[in-house]
This record gives structure tokens, C-alpha cells and sequence, in this order.
């Protein structure tokens, strides 16, 4: 007879996970109002949206968003400029491979954490209610955003490196910030370029919907004609949109290929 | 001493991309008219809205009308996320290469591409007319928006799997149905069930924003508080949103921690 290894016991994680998961899936869709019936018997009302949604008016979006698209891809520009620069340092305080110091490290890994648990919509209320609408406050909103992104992307590569290059350097004498700065930014460059295109895709992804609380960019528009539901000159903005992140996303593989 | 210099090619890269970020954000400011003065100013006008927010509005009422949106938000997220991760995982099948056919994986792929392209508000708006103002609407939009992601990521974890246990299934006499429960599956869930609860923290910032369009969810509060420049009840709602993220994230992290590096065996 063939000796069969014993599946190994199932452990708490899977026996009351499992169970406590499929409790909160059902109460969740009981508290949210989750109705099929009434979904079908309303779905006809998806024409108000729809057809005008995939019958775009070109015309009409080639001639009203130029303007506030630029706006988009500046905000996204300067943001995700600024937004990394400032990671940055933050990253290297934020990893313990760099930071030795215990307590500073666990501010500055706090203060990334609690940048990043808000959404960036969020922030944009809350700037452009504090310098005022218009693009600045949505430039404010994207700099958190891609902070926080960066951040974390960033502290956590710094972790995994190799130690031995900063070894190597405080051998030789050097203090510790100048091991950081000869060994440890050099290991990690590039990531940091690729994170930061990867961010910049973001940024030109969310300043789209900055817009819709008055931090500027092509949001603006789409909340306009939102509100007279003329999804026909929204559908084109979408997919101008979706070529623009597309040429980039191609750029940035262009720039990754050459850096990596 | 001669020290080894970096190759002309790679240093003329490295300074035609520092000028092109210099002038980019030179460039971006000047077209969104930033000027210094504004930037200086900035901070003391942040000042004002947070000062404006102490102390916080902790009265009864505040939390009676804040407690239940914020969980709302929760239960958003997670319907959300169920609706992409039951939908996503027989879509992923059909989106990897090295499981379907390559046509049918390429016209998947697509349409995952597709659904990707619209932000969850846009998709907001679409079902806004069809299951109206609430918690359902941003439901839908979270799942669906998920259904692209959670496609996309499982689909490439799919594509990543040894070949081996499915070739030895294979010579054992296996059907293909065998194959993939027994060669596949077993291989992809951690990693899949890992990106479900990821996305799930994902979802949960994404059904917060939902409430600025009426899709339920707490995002209605605060753009309420501060349209009614109730700056304490705002704080408020901003302190509940980062307690309830932070909360759902660390756990979300530990499980996730869990599934991947299996479990500590202490010595």
C-alpha cells in the first residue's frame, strides 16, 4: 500500500476566517441595500447614461478641453516631481537599514502611514478649501498622494539592500550619513526612477478626478457636464485621457529599459 | 588615483533628464500660475483649516450622523471587493496565456484593459441613474473597477506558475479540469487571495471618495462639513476615516502577511 502524507490540520486562520468572512460579505451586502430586482427593473434607466456615453461628441471635446488638459498634465508633472523629491529623504528615515536611530525611524514610518491612509480626494477638499479652488490645490492634493506612494514603494526597496557596499564604506571611515549617501542611494536610483514614473501614471490617472471637488484639471469639466448629463461629451475626454496615460506608460518603458 | 568614470552615453541621459525635470516643473507652474508667494503662503493658510478643526466635535449627534457613513464605507469596499474577486477569478482563467487560447486570452485582456481605463467615479456616474443615490451605487462601481484590477493581477500570477505539476497530472492521465484544480489553483491562491485583501485596501479609499458624487459612503460627510464650513465636524470625519483605514489596513497586512510567509515557527 502507498503511505499517503496526512493533509496537514487547517489552521484558526482558515476555520473561522473563512466562516467570519462569508458572515461579513452577507451582512455587508445587506447594509449596502444590494437589490437585484429593483436593479433590473431600473435598468432601462442606463440608457440616460449610456447612450450618450458611447456616442461621443469629438468636435465638441477637441474644441472645449485642450486648455484643461494641459492643466492635468502640469498638475501631474509638478506633483509627482515635487511629491518624490520630497520622499526622498523621507524614505531613507523611514527604513531601518538606514535610519538607526529606533524612535525617529517609527515617526517617520507613522507619518508616511497616516499621509497615505488618506484618499486623495480627500486632500483635495481639504486644500482647496485652504488655499482656495483651482489647480494649486490640486498640485497640494497630488504632492500627498504621490508622498505617500513613493514613500512607502521606497522605505521598503531601501530595506532589502544589499548592506554590504555600506559596510564597506564605514570600513573606510566614512560616517554613516556619507555610507548612506555613497552606498545605500545608489543601490536603490533605480527604483526611484521607476517608481517615479510609475507615479507620474498615477498623478495623470487621479488629477482627472481632482476636478470634481474644484482642484482643476480636465475633472473640471467632466463635473460640469456631469451635472447637465452630457455623458456624450465626457466619453471623449475619458478616452483622450486613456491615450495620453497610454503614450506615457510606453515612455516610461522606453526610460526604464535605459536606466535599469 | 584614477577613478572609473560612468560611460558618456549613460552621463548625457542622466543630465538630459535632469533638465527635462527642471524645466517640466518650471514649465507646470508657470502654465498653472504658481507663484512663490502662494507657495510661501501655503503653510499658514493649512495652519488656519487645521486650527479650524480643533478641538474636534465630539458631541453625541456628530458621531450618531459620522459612525454609520464611515462603516458604510466599509461595507462598500469589502461588497466591492467580493463582486471583483468572485468575477475576476474564472475571467483570469480565461486572460492567461499559458491556461486558454490565445485568442481568447488576447480579447480578455482587452476587455479587462477596457474596464481598467474608467475610474470608479466615472463608473459611479453610469449606475447612478440606474440603482440611484446610496451605498449600491458605489458598490458597483468598486466591484466592477475591481473586476479590471484583480483580473489583471491574477491573470499575470496565473502566467508565473511552474509547468511541472501540470505536466505530471498530465502523464498521470488528467483531464485539463484535473489540471487546473490540482495544478494551478493550489499554486495561484495565496498569491490571488493576497491581492484580493491588497485591493480591498485599495477599495476602501476608493468607496470613501465615492460619497462627493451621492454613491454613499463617508465622502458625503466631509464634503458636506466643509461646503457648511463646520470645520470640527469635518475633523471629526477625516480622525473616524484614518482610525477605520488604519484598522482595516494593519489587519489586512497581517492575514496578507500570513498567506504569503506562512506561519512563524518559533524556536
Amino acid at each position: 500500500m502507498i503511505n499517503i502524507p496526512k493533509k496537514p490540520a487547517p489552521t484558526y486562520l482558515v476555520t473561522l476566517g473563512i466562516p467570519a468572512a462569508i458572515l461579513f460579505t452577507i451582512f455587508s451586502f445587506r447594509r449596502i441595500g444590494f437589490n437585484l430586482q429593483d436593479f433590473r427593473e431600473n435598468l432601462a434607466n442606463r440608457a440616460i447614461v449610456t447612450d450618450p456615453l458611447f456616442n461621443p461628441k469629438w468636435q465638441w471635446a477637441w474644441d472645449n478641453t485642450a486648455d484643461a488638459l494641459l492643466e492635468t498634465v502640469q498638475i501631474a508633472i509638478l506633483a509627482s516631481i515635487v511629491g518624490c523629491a520630497v520622499a526622498l529623504p523621507l524614505a531613507f528615515y523611514a527604513s531601518r537599514a538606514t535610519n538607526l536611530n529606533k524612535y525617529s525611524y517609527f515617526l517617520y514610518k507613522s507619518f508616511l502611514n497616516l499621509v497615505r491612509t488618506i484618499p486623495d480626494l480627500f486632500w483635495a477638499m481639504l486644500f482647496t478649501v485652504a488655499v482656495g479652488i483651482g489647480p494649486f490645490a490640486g498640485v497640494l492634493a497630488l504632492i500627498m498622494f504621490s508622498l505617500a506612494i513613493m514613500g512607502k514603494l521606497l522605505s521598503e526597496t531601501i530595506d532589502s539592500i544589499d548592506p554590504g557596499p555600506m559596510e564597506a564604506a564605514k570600513a573606510t571611515g566614512a560616517s554613516h550619513n556619507q555610507s548612506v549617501f555613497t552606498s545605500a542611494l545608489p543601490q536603490v536610483l533605480p527604483n526611484y526612477t521607476a517608481y517615479f514614473l510609475y507615479i507620474f501614471e498615477l498623478c495623470i490617472r487621479a488629477s482627472v478626478i481632482l476636478g470634481l471637488v474644484g482642484a482643476g484639471g480636465v475633472g473640471r469639466i467632466i463635473e460640469t457636464q456631469r451635472i447637465f448629463l452630457r455623458f456624450d461629451r465626457i466619453s471623449p475626454i475619458i478616452v483622450i485621457i486613456l491615450v495620453v496615460v497610454i503614450l506615457i506608460e510606453q515612455f516610461s518603458v522606453w526610460i526604464r529599459r535605459r536606466i535599469i | 588615483m584614477k577613478i572609473p568614470q560612468q560611460p558618456l552615453s549613460q552621463r548625457i541621459l542622466k543630465y538630459s533628464l535632469t533638465t527635462l525635470i527642471i524645466i517640466g516643473s518650471l514649465w507646470s507652474a508657470a502654465g498653472l500660475e504658481i507663484t512663490l508667494e502662494r507657495i510661501l503662503d501655503a503653510p499658514r493658510q493649512i495652519g488656519i483649516l487645521v486650527g479650524a478643526m480643533f478641538p474636534l466635535d465630539l458631541s453625541q449627534e456628530a458621531f450618531d450622523r459620522i459612525i454609520p457613513k464611515v462603516f458604510e464605507s466599509l461595507f462598500i469596499a469589502w461588497a466591492g471587493t467580493v463582486i471583483g474577486a468572485i468575477f475576476s477569478f474564472p475571467v483570469s482563467f480565461l486572460a492567461a496565456q499559458n491556461v486558454a487560447v490565445g485568442i481568447v486570452s488576447r480579447t480578455t485582456k482587452q476587455i479587462l484593459n477596457a474596464i481598467r481605463a474608467f475610474p470608479e467615479l466615472i463608473l459611479a456616474f453610469v449606475f447612478l441613474p440606474i440603482t440611484g443615490l446610496g451605498p449600491f451605487t458605489g458598490t458597483l462601481a468598486v466591484g466592477i473597477h475591481s473586476i479590471g484590477t484583480l483580473g489583471k493581477l491574477s491573470s499575470e500570477v496565473i502566467e508565473g506558475i511552474d509547468e511541472g505539476p501540470l505536466e505530471a497530472i498530465k502523464s498521470s492521465g488528467g483531464s485539463k479540469l484535473n489540471e487546473l484544480s490540482f495544478g494551478v489553483i493550489p499554486q495561484v491562491m495565496p498569491t490571488i487571495t493576497s491581492y484580493w485583501l491588497y485591493r480591498f485596501e485599495i477599495n476602501l479609499r476608493a468607496s470613501a471618495v465615492l460619497g462627493v458624487v451621492g454613491a454613499g459612503g463617508v465622502g458625503q460627510e466631509l464634503i458636506n462639513q466643509l461646503r457648511f464650513r463646520d470645520f470640527p465636524r469635518a475633523g471629526t470625519v477625516l480622525i473616524c476615516t484614518i482610525i477605520l483605514v488604519l484598522t482595516a489596513d494593519t489587519i489586512s497586512a497581517a492575514i496578507r502577511n500570513r498567506i504569503i510567509k506562512g506561519k512563524v515557527v518559533k524556536s
